[in-house]
C-alpha cells in the first residue's frame, strides 16, 4: 500500500429506500446537495462583499484565505438558519395541513391493513 | 456552545469546504430541532389514531410502529433528509482530509516521537494479524466510508481525521471542543458515585480516536491509561492526537472480546457508546473480558445511548439501525445489559443500570423527546 488510494465516498452497507418510487429518494438527495451548494455560494458571496467593502480588487487567493471574524460568523449563522427555514417550510406546512385534517376527523391511514 | 478546537492533527478547510461543513451542521440542527419533533406529533395525532381506528388497539411494539410510520409522508421526508445529511456530513470532511493527507501522516509520525510533560510519552502498538470483526466489516458504521478500520495508504490516519471532524458535525457541536462530552459524562458519573477513588490503571475499550480517553487522562494524570480499538487508522490518529493534546495514552490494536492484558490488572474498565456497535455474542464476550481484566473490587462502566421507553421512541431511536448502519441497535432495544453482565460473570448484587442526565443541549439531539444516558456499572 505505498500508493495513495482515493478514499471512497460511498459507504458499504444497505441503502434504504424511503419512497415507493426510488426516483423520489434521488430527488430528495439531490435537493439537499443543491441546498448545500447554494449555501456555499451564499457564504462565498458574503466573503466577497466583505472583502470588497474593505478594498477594491479582490484575488482568489485572498478569498481562500478568508476566515470570518466573530461578527461575520454570527451573521452567517443567522442566514444559514433562514435558508433551512425557507427550504423546509413547505414540508412543515404540509404536516400542519395533515394534522388539521386529522383533527377534523378526516381519514388518513397510510399502510394500515384492516383487521 | 464552545467552538471546536483546532489541534495539530486536524486539516485546514478551504473557504468552500468550511461552508459545506457549516451548512450540513446547520441543516442537521434544523432536521433534529425543528423537523424530527414533528414526527412525534404526527405519530400521536395522526398515525396512532388511524392505527387504533383500523385495528381497535394501539401498536404493540416498534415493529408495528415501523409498518405505519414508514408509510407516512412526513416521516418519509424527514428520514430521506436525515439519511442524506449523514452522507453529506462525511463528504464535507473527506475532501479536506484527502487533500492534506500526506502532510497529516507526516505530522502524525513526528508527534509519535514527541516527549510530553514529566518525560512521559504515549505509545502505539498495532497488530496487522488482528481479524477485524464482522460487525465492523459488513457495513460502514454511521455511513463513514471505509469505516474505522480501512487503510487506503501506508500509515493511514484518514479514518481518524474524518471521524474527529465528522462526529463534531454529527452531534451539532454538542460533543464539545475536543469531542469530549461522552468521556466527560462518564467521568462525571464516576466522580459523583466514587468521589474518593483514584484508579491507577485504566482501560478504555473501543476508543476510536481516543476522544473519550483524553478526559480520563486529564482527570487522572498519574494513572496508566490504556485504550484499545480494532481499527488501525483510527488508532494511529488517536495516538498522534493524544500526543498533540499532551495526554500520555497507551493505544493498542485489540479486540475487546479477547485482549492480551493480564487478568486482574485494571482498577477501572470503561467504554463510551461502544457496546451497541458490536453483536449479540460479542457483547457477552466483551463483558466476560471486562470481568477477567478487573482486579477484585474494581469497577466496570459502560456508557450507552438509551433505546427509548415508548414504542414510538424505540422506533425513532432505531432509525439509526435501519438507515445509518448501526446494525446491532435494533437488537439492543430488547437486551437487558444487567443480565448480560451477569452472563459475563458479574454478581447481580454488584451490578446496576443507571440513568444519568448529561449537561447537553437537548435541541441538538436526534430521535428523542427527552434525553439521558444509560450506564452499566459493575464491581468485580
Amino acid at each position: 500500500m505505498s500508493e495513495m488510494q482515493t478514499p471512497p465516498r460511498r459507504p458499504k452497507g444497505h441503502r434504504p429506500q424511503v419512497f415507493d418510487d426510488p426516483a423520489i429518494d434521488q430527488l430528495h438527495a439531490a435537493f439537499v446537495a443543491l441546498a448545500s451548494e447554494l449555501s456555499v455560494a451564499f457564504d462565498r458571496i458574503d466573503t466577497l462583499e466583505r472583502l470588497l467593502e474593505q478594498r477594491a480588487g479582490v484575488s482568489r487567493v485572498e478569498i481562500d484565505d478568508f476566515h470570518p471574524d466573530e461578527r461575520a460568523a454570527a451573521d452567517r449563522a443567522i442566514r444559514r438558519a433562514d435558508v433551512a427555514e425557507r427550504l423546509l417550510r413547505p414540508f412543515r406546512d404540509f404536516r400542519e395541513d395533515q394534522l388539521a385534517r386529522a383533527e377534523r376527523g378526516e381519514q388518513h391511514s397510510p399502510g394500515i391493513a384492516a383487521g | 456552545m464552545q467552538a471546536f478546537k483546532q489541534h495539530d492533527m486536524l486539516p485546514e478547510s478551504s473557504h468552500d469546504e468550511q461552508a459545506r461543513q457549516d451548512f450540513v451542521m446547520a441543516f442537521r440542527g434544523h432536521l433534529s430541532g425543528a423537523l424530527m419533533p414533528g414526527a412525534y406529533r404526527v405519530y400521536h395525532q395522526r398515525v396512532e389514531p388511524a392505527f387504533r381506528a383500523a385495528r381497535g388497539r394501539a401498536p404493540a411494539d416498534q415493529e408495528e410502529v415501523r409498518q405505519v410510520m414508514t408509510q407516512d409522508p412526513y416521516y418519509q421526508f424527514w428520514s430521506a433528509m436525515q439519511r442524506r445529511s449523514q452522507e453529506m456530513l462525511w463528504e464535507s470532511v473527506i475532501e479536506p482530509t484527502e487533500r492534506q493527507l500526506p502532510e497529516l501522516i507526516g505530522r502524525s509520525r513526528k508527534l509519535s516521537k514527541k516527549t510530553l510533560a514529566k518525560g512521559r510519552k504515549g505509545t502505539l502498538r498495532l497488530d496487522p494479524a488482528l481479524v477485524v470483526p464482522k460487525y465492523h466489516t459488513a457495513a460502514d458504521i454511521h455511513l463513514q466510508p471505509g469505516g474505522y478500520h480501512t487503510d487506503f495508504t501506508a500509515d493511514d490516519v484518514a479514518a481518524g481525521v474524518v471521524y474527529d471532524k465528522g462526529i463534531n458535525i454529527y452531534m451539532g457541536g454538542a460533543l464539545g471542543p475536543e469531542n469530549n462530552l461522552t468521556g466527560d459524562t462518564l467521568l462525571a458519573y464516576f466522580r459523583e458515585k466514587h468521589p474518593q477513588s483514584r484508579p491507577a490503571r485504566i482501560l478504555d475499550m473501543g476508543c476510536a480516536i481516543g476522544n473519550c480517553a483524553v478526559p480520563w487522562g486529564r482527570a487522572f494524570p498519574d494513572a496508566e491509561l490504556h485504550a484499545i480499538d480494532v481499527g488501525a487508522p483510527v488508532l494511529r490518529y488517536a495516538h498522534a492526537r493524544a500526543q498533540a493534546l499532551g495526554v500520555p495514552i497507551h493505544f493498542s490494536q485489540q479486540n475487546a472480546e479477547a485482549t492480551d492484558f493480564e487478568a486482574g490488572s485494571f482498577d477501572l474498565v470503561v467504554s463510551h457508546i461502544m457496546l451497541h456497535e458490536t453483536s449479540k455474542s460479542a457483547l457477552v464476550r466483551i463483558l466476560k473480558e471486562c470481568h477477567r481484566l478487573l482486579r477484585p473490587g474494581a469497577l466496570m462502566l459502560h456508557l450507552e445511548i438509551p433505546r427509548g421507553k415508548t414504542v414510538i421512541e424505540k422506533f425513532m431511536h432505531n432509525w439509526e439501525s435501519y438507515n445509518n448502519n448501526e446494525t446491532f441497535c435494533r437488537y439492543m432495544t430488547n437486551i437487558d445489559l444487567k443480565s448480560e453482565a451477569v452472563k459475563g460473570g458479574f454478581d447481580p448484587a454488584k451490578t446496576r443500570m443507571d440513568e444519568f442526565v448529561p449537561k447537553l443541549d437537548v435541541a441538538q439531539m436526534n430521535y428523542t423527546e427527552s434525553f439521558f444516558w444509560n450506564i452499566l456499572a459493575a464491581h468485580r
